[in-house]
């Protein structure tokens, strides 16, 4: 970093900021950002030496949707916006097989995509085998992420990170896609990893929590080298790693970002500024949300409909993570909302309205 | 014309698919399964078939036209890419070939909805699992909207992981383009999209297909009512599929169904294997009532 004193930044191992502002960042206003909000953000991102903007729906490539929300602008229009912004950043796009295809991802790399990553359910990795062999003809950096990890044990991770690599990808890793990480199950699960392959080795966390620096840290400290972080942790519901206080962190740590401490300040700035109504807070309901296990994704769509139905977000919450559910099934709240109702409403008429105790 | 000997069937690819199949068409008076066909010899598909007392070969499509007298019904469970091939060297046999993988090649067909077509066309495609899950009630609730049409519609199928075999994870791309393609043909709605999602879940969570679409003015017990209709209609071959949401909100029509498998050595949860299955075996069924033998066909034609 420019601004700390250090002569010996050459010395220090380097970890690769990836900065999912513009694309994490769209669940928490319902895909709504326009190409103002993204040229100015990335502009200043790029400025600051940010080293990959990702961009893009929520859910990546191909994702707009009534199941998670209706983008507004279109993929194209989005890449082309945040392209021109990047003149020394390289930019991002993320593509979950079964919402995005082969198409979105050729599109993606025409319009000048550097890091192009295909993202798996943690069990679920030969779903990019095709896709990522695909983009092996293209140039690109393929990446290949395991989201809603919490799931998996930690060497079946590994496993599932090799399969990725041997698919084609030149970096793997988890996401904590519900915020459900402690600094150990972190430290663990990161240590496989790296053990299991010789490609660099991502991190990406969610602050449910309130853990996503401290899981960050953990992940650095155990050989992650591309650490996910977003301005003010602009993302799903409780939010992600705060891009302007890992860096930080991480410089004290001894790791070299490459990034300049006062023009990432003033990203941050920008970005709660431009971005976002407010700065994302830690909710009852994403606490919940992260100690169930469910996609801090959920959070709108649940209290949307809880509050239509009269029940308690917080038990929506605990069944969706009963039900192991993850990120895209979102149509299941609707069933569990209404089951709820009728559960609640018999209790009511058995117990005299003592009301849904979780147990 | 009413049979009295079972049609000759076999079965291209051994995986979750093929296997499923084969226990259905054991179960059923009118096909008789002779040949259950792999890519290669002493795979675990291949060993179950044969468990099952079928006759097995290795070799894909070379051991199916290799025989002196051709399969009457040959149903496809490979993938999408090779399906076209398959065709290729069956279509000169005469033989009826049943296409389970999403590749868009023969007519479409959802047994409820347009069932009378597989009996004009040598090649049928039976679309995909969530195709057949979810074209049953977008076809009922688009009728009832005539004379317009809804603005847009979307398919989110779930699968459980362990239900979904490679083939499948293989040509998720495909799986998309082709239930797409279905929805629009079925509904006359040009603007749709199909989503899907493997869920890790355990114990497995129950094959899910989820509908939304797009209609002002929808009342709610009337499209209760047809999705209601059109689902009874989809037990008739598959007794395991259920409405589990039906609701309109906001000028939006939501309905959730899931099939589970009843009566069957699959899992419950490998809905998505049932009805796709059943709806290839009540095809045959159907074309075994109405046809002869291959080789004698052509009088008919």
């Amino acid at each position: 970093m420019s601004r700390t004193v250090d002569e010996h930044a050459e010395d220090r191992p380097r970890i690769v900021i990836h900065d999912p502002t513009l694309r994490d960042g769209h669940h928490a206003v319902r895909h709504r950002l326009d190409a103002e909000q993204l040229r100015g953000y990335a502009a200043a991102a790029d400025a600051a030496g940010v080293p990959v903007v990702e961009v893009g729906h929520g859910n990546g490539l191909g994702a707009s949707s009534l199941q998670v929300g209706r983008a507004r602008l279109r993929d194209d229009e989005m890449l082309a916006v945040v392209r021109e912004a990047l003149p020394n950043s390289r930019m991002g796009v993320f593509m979950l097989p079964g919402w995005g295809t082969g198409d979105d991802l050729r599109r993606a790399v025409r319009h000048g995509a550097d890091v192009v990553r295909v993202a798996a359910h943690c069990t679920e990795a030969d779903v990019a085998e095709r896709h990522l062999d695909l983009l092996g003809e293209t140039g690109v950096e393929a990446q290949g992420v395991l989201l809603m990890s919490h799931m998996a044990e930690p060497g079946r991770l590994a496993e599932q990170c090799a399969a990725l690599v041997s698919y084609g990808a030149r970096a793997v890793g988890i996401f904590d896609s519900s915020g459900h990480y402690l600094p150990t199950d972190v430290t663990e699960r990161i240590t496989a990893i790296t053990a299991a392959v010789d490609v660099p080795v991502i991190f990406h966390a969610h602050n449910n929590l309130g853990m996503a620096v401290a899981n960050s840290v953990a992940a650095a400290t155990a050989g992650a080298t591309i650490v996910d972080a977003c301005a003010r942790g602009f993302g799903a519901g409780a939010g992600n790693t705060q891009l302007e206080v890992v860096v930080p962190v991480l410089e004290r740590m001894g790791f070299d970002t490459g990034i300049d401490l006062y023009a990432l300040l003033d990203a941050g700035d920008l970005a709660e500024r431009t971005l976002m109504p407010a700065p994302p807070t830690i909710s009852s309901e994403s606490i919940v949300s992260g100690l169930a296990g469910v996609f801090s994704g959920f959070k709108n769509r649940v209290l949307d409909a809880s509050r239509r139905a009269g029940v308690d977000p917080r038990d929506v919450f605990f069944e969706l993570g009963r039900r192991q559910v993850v990120a895209g099934q979102e149509d299941l709240i609707v069933d569990v909302v209404t089951e709820l109702r009728s559960d609640t409403t018999l209790r009511a008429r058995d117990d005299g309205g003592r009301g849904a105790a979780r147990s | 014309m009413p049979r009295s000997e079972p049609l000759r069937v076999a079965v291209l690819g051994a995986g979750l698919i093929g296997i499923d199949l084969v226990t259905k068409i054991q179960r059923s008076p009118a096909l008789s399964c002779e040949l259950v066909v792999g890519r290669t010899e002493e795979t675990r598909g291949l060993r179950h078939a044969a468990a099952l007392g079928c006759a097995t070969a290795a070799g894909g499509v070379d051991a199916l036209v290799a025989g002196r007298e051709p399969f009457d019904v040959v149903f496809d469970a490979t993938n999408a890419t090779a399906h076209a091939e398959h065709w290729a060297r069956l279509e000169p046999l005469g033989t009826l070939l049943v296409d389970l993988t999403p590749s868009r090649v023969g007519h479409m067909v959802v047994p409820t909805v347009n069932g009378a077509d597989a009996l004009l066309h040598r090649n049928v495609n039976l679309v995909s699992c969530g195709g057949q899950a979810s074209v049953p009630v977008l076809h009922a609730l688009a009728r009832l909207c005539r004379p317009r049409y809804p603005e847009y519609v979307e398919v989110v199928t779930t699968a459980a992981s362990v239900s979904v075999g490679r083939a499948t994870r293989l040509n998720l791309d495909e799986y998309i383009a082709t239930t797409e393609t279905a929805v629009r043909t079925f509904t006359g709605v040009a603007d749709v999209k199909a989503i899907v999602n493997l869920s890790p879940a355990r114990p497995p969570a129950p094959f899910r297909v989820a509908m939304s679409l797009v209609v002002p003015g929808a009342d709610e017990d009337t499209v209760a009512a047809h999705v209601e209709a059109a689902a009874a209609e989809v037990r008739r071959h598959t007794p395991g599929y259920r409405v589990t949401a039906c609701t309109v909100t906001d000028e939006r029509i939501f309905v959730a169904v899931e099939v589970t498998a009843a009566g069957d050595r699959i899992p419950r949860y490998a809905g998505n294997l049932d009805i796709i299955n059943a709806a290839a075996v009540l095809i045959a069924e159907r074309y075994a009532a109405r046809r002869p033998r291959a080789g004698a066909t052509e009088e008919l034609s």
